[in-house]
């Protein structure tokens, strides 16, 4: 792993080192940056263990650990909580049986909560690896996530 | 052979969860047709939209689906699109190109007058350039609503080796995405405004610092970017001025000005303290001015019109258009660009067209999750910044929430709090601390178990967090909780122990 962390960030050529965007690369490429990759992220940025671990704990949209093969996140901003995002997140807890921030057993979905996606003309909205999804109701979403295998 | 005939569909984000990329899909193969993607009207609840051309301009099609293509083909059944009510009550000067151009094809834009404003910029020296947008009385549209020449003019005097522009497309704010429709339909608006900016004020380098969750964003941006950098006119003074798109990685307090700076620099969105203010001391230590996506897209018909045309435009403190946002239960959500000075209820009623069918209204939440909420009483209200400064609260980035009779305002204001409380960068107490403390009360009244005195606790923590937050997050997050106690006590009540 160690090499391959090297290899990614060697893209990386900021000046000076710029954290966030170095452990956004390896998101980008590995998933997820692993907590014991941070050692060789200091090291290969020349800053120190914490200033990373601090980047790292910071952001929300970081992660630790792989997510599932899809990943779902539901609008709960202001729009979509007035068009009932709460059903719709309850649907989706009780049929996947996960709570926010879990991942289905099998690994298929990872279900997480986000403030706005954009989209509050058509609310309630949420967002499926890269697909945007608008005007949902709770009955539509077991055909919605047949979709994603 | 016939030619196939031109229709235009909207590329737009949410025209496309709409239904548009499902259009394009099922009719990119069919010969008779040419698709051209354009940006949205914003007119959102008749999307996907279907136009073509027509003597009387374009006529339009609403919630298409593909099986409607030979009626559309026919002509029949089209509506002008200068009849649509939605649209023909706006003025759109910041959005006139919406719907109407290829977001990435420059000459488009030059065609509708595009670039007009930087060559003003090049032919007049920066000072004058200051002077226009001054004349203009052009203030922040981000939120704080600062007049943006000051700024300008603060970093212009700046001594220092290197400067900087900065474009906040970060919108944080839940119910707003007006940034996320320049950066997607029509972005060399943007970079225009950033070009003139950066003559104005002698700058080096650009950034636009853009949200995560805005992917198209960021990508046809960075293609805007490209084809500006091909026509050379990435240029200051004779010397390449670049502008990065930074993706942001989904923190709330990142949109506020100074964390927006050290998430740039790469580290923790934290707040730093003001002064001094980003116009003197900004990224990399260096003058940055640090302005919203729909502020620096103001900027280009500022300086082709003059600013005095802008001025004579809204009320007495708060010149120009606003970019409203309209969404939540309204019957007809979607962008409403109108000068300063129509009431929440013209607005609502005209074009939001009412409530959305079996919704009856609650309240109305303006300037995202700080802004405080207004019910069906208080609907007079003129919307514009001194208005709004005076009921203390704030028109924000321009996003408009109606709640209908099912939201539940004890539920609603432990939600503002758990966002706060979620998203504060935690650099000062009453924040962190407040916030947290704050849900904990709200959640004691939703289980049925909060007390009267727990009523009075949040006014006073409210009462902290407001004066002694370091920034808005905290200082303005007591709003929405207390405005909800304030004009909907008995639901409070209701859910007290007996
Ligand atoms: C918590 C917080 C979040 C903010 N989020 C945004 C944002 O998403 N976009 C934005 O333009 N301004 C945001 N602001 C305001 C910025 O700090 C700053 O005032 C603005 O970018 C300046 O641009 P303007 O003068 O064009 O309004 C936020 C402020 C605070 C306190
Ligand atoms: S509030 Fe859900 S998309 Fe904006």
């Amino acid at each position: 792993m160690q090499e391959q962390v090297k290899e990614i960030l060697a893209q990386e050529k900021s000046k000076p080192p710029n954290i966030l965007k170095a452990l956004l690369l390896l998101q980008e490429q590995l998933g997820h940056v692993p907590v014991e990759a941070v050692p060789v992220i200091a090291h290969t940025l020349d800053v120190t263990t914490a200033q990373v671990a601090g980047v790292l704990s910071y952001y929300p949209d970081l992660r630790v650990s792989a997510p599932g093969r899809h990943l779902i996140r539901v609008c709960i901003g202001e729009s979509c909580f007035a068009n009932g995002c709460g059903r719709l997140l309850r649907t989706l807890q009780d049929s996947l049986r996960i709570d926010v921030g879990e991942t289905a057993a099998g690994g298929r979905f990872t279900l997480e909560t986000m403030s706005c996606a954009g989209n509050c003309a058509l609310s309630p909205s949420m967002i499926v690896d890269r697909d945007l999804h608008g005007r949902l109701l709770p009955s539509q979403l077991d055909a919605l996530l047949d979709h994603y295998r | 052979m016939s030619m196939a005939l031109r229709l235009y569909l909207s590329n737009d984000t949410s025209a496309r969860a709409a239904g548009a990329g499902l259009l394009a899909d099922a009719w990119s193969e069919r010969p008779e047709v040419q698709l051209i993607r354009t940006s949205s009207r914003g007119a959102f609840f008749l999307e996907p939209v279907v136009e073509r051309d027509s003597p009387d301009g374009r006529l339009a099609w609403f919630r298409v689906i593909p099986e409607d293509l030979p009626s559309i083909l026919s002509g029949r059944g089209g509506t002008p699109v200068r009849s649509i009510p939605f649209l023909m009550q706006q003025t759109r000067f910041t959005f006139a190109n919406f719907g109407e151009t290829e977001p990435l094809v420059l000459d488009e834009y030059q065609a509708r007058g595009g670039l007009q404003g930087l060559e003003t910029a090049l032919r007049i020296t920066p000072d004058a350039i200051i002077e226009e947008v001054r004349v203009s009385q052009l203030r922040g549209r981000g939120g704080a609503a600062f007049p943006v020449w000051n700024k300008w003019k603060v970093a212009q005097q700046a001594k220092a080796d290197e400067k900087y522009v900065v474009a906040n497309a970060d919108e944080g704010d839940a119910g707003t995405y007006c940034d996320r429709m320049i950066l997607e339909g029509d972005p060399f608006r943007l970079l225009e405004g950033m070009l003139i900016c950066a003559r104005a004020i002698g700058a080096d380098r650009g950034y636009v610092y853009c949200r995560q969750e805005y992917p198209a964003a960021a990508a046809t941006l960075r293609a805007a970017i490209h084809k500006a950098d091909e026509a050379e006119l990435l240029d200051v003074d004779g010397e390449f001025f670049p502008i990065e798109v930074v993706e942001g990685a989904g923190s709330y307090v990142c949109g506020e000005e100074t964390a927006l700076l050290e998430s740039i620099e790469g580290r923790p969105g934290v707040v730093r303290a003001k002064p001094p203010y980003p116009a003197q001391s900004g990224l990399f230590g260096r003058p940055t001015v640090v302005s919203n996506v729909l502020t620096f897209a103001t900027i280009p018909n500022i300086l082709s019109w003059g600013g005095a045309w802008h001025a004579a435009l809204g009320t007495e403190q708060s010149r120009g258009t606003m970019a409203l946002q309209l969404g939540g239960r309204v019957k007809q959500p979607g962008l409403v660009e109108v000068p300063f000075g129509l009431t929440l209820r013209q607005v609502l009623d005209q074009f939001g067209g009412g409530m959305a069918p079996g919704s009856r209204f609650k309240a109305v939440q303006v300037g995202g999750p700080l802004g405080s909420l207004f019910p069906a009483s208080q609907l007079d209200m003129t919307i514009c910044y001194d208005a709004f400064a005076q009921a203390g609260a704030v028109l924000g980035h321009g996003g408009i929430v109606v709640y209908d009779h099912q939201t539940e305002m004890v539920d609603l204001a432990r939600h503002f709090m758990a966002f706060t409380a979620q998203e504060s960068c935690g650099k000062c107490t009453p924040c962190r601390i407040g916030s947290v403390r704050g849900v904990e009360i709200l959640e004691r009244i939703q289980a049925g178990s909060g007390t009267a005195d727990d009523l009075l606790l949040l006014e006073d923590l409210g009462a902290t967090m407001k004066a002694a937050s370091l920034c808005a997050l905290g200082g303005r997050a007591p709003y929405p909780v207390l405005t909800a106690i304030e004009h909907f006590p008995a639901e409070f009540r209701n859910r007290l122990r007996q």
